[in-house]
């Protein structure tokens, strides 16, 4: 998949579950410091990369939810290891 | 004792239910649990009474269960579902919260109904979980939704 492809729906995702617009944040925007996300949004937006791409993440990669592109790049380890 | 009453059986009587929960009245949700698969599916059983105290307020002329109270009862079978079968002991003395919810009303519960509450994990985690949940009157679904919460260590005070 290409990565603007990747990086497009996981900000999709990110948005939805923070209910923040996708035009307020970027690829290094800190989740905790500049968003406000907790560790039950961090949980949701592992779940909805697990649902859309079918994969299974561990809980103890939930400390890789801390910006966009970090979510991104475990999702891409995901879907590769798949 | 309590590893003995959790021994994997597939119903839970409103004793074995409290000592799960920590809700205690006005606020029990579920009066027992009819099916359990640890870690799988919980299925709770609300029957709801025209005596409900929420009765003389929604509404006076016209008694349905509130909406939140359904998904009170969806996330307690969501607790079941999170401390059933877990083997910490502790973990019946903690405090859930919602996190969020997503969730569709299809149909009203009314006095009378008898509503199951089926729940099913999208993912459970040590400190919380994601969960499915539907409640049904008879073959009527009353609500469905999706919700997550978290687990405190402390009890709240």
């Amino acid at each position: 998949m290409e990565q603007d492809q990747l990086f497009s729906e996981i900000k999709k995702i990110v948005a939805y579950v923070i209910e923040v617009d996708e035009n307020e944040f970027d690829g290094e925007t800190k989740f905790v410091d500049d968003l406000g996300v907790d560790s039950m949004m961090a949980l949701e937006i592992l779940v909805g990369i697990e649902k859309k791409y079918k994969v299974k993440i561990p809980e103890d990669r939930l400390e890789n939810i801390t910006n966009l592109n970090e979510s991104v790049a475990l999702a891409r380890e995901f879907i590769e290891g798949k | 004792m309590a590893s003995e009453k959790r021994q994997p059986v597939d119903q839970l009587d409103f004793n074995q239910v409290k000592e799960i929960l920590p809700q205690r009245f006005p606020f029990l949700m579920i009066d027992r649990i009819v099916e359990i698969k640890a870690g799988e599916k919980v299925v709770g059983l609300k029957n709801i009474s025209g005596n409900e105290e929420f009765f003389q307020g929604h509404f006076p002329d016209l008694p349905v269960m509130p909406g939140s109270l359904i998904l009170e009862a969806i996330a307690q079978t969501a607790i079941v579902l999170f401390c059933y079968g877990n083997t910490d002991q502790d973990v019946s003395r903690r405090t859930f919260l919602f996190g969020s919810v997503k969730a569709r009303f299809l149909s009203p519960a009314y006095p009378g109904d008898r509503m199951l509450v089926e729940v099913t994990p999208v993912k459970l985690i040590s400190t919380g979980g994601v969960v499915k949940g539907v409640a049904k009157v008879e073959d009527r679904i009353v609500c469905k939704g999706e919700l997550s919460f978290s687990v405190n260590k402390e009890k709240a005070t």
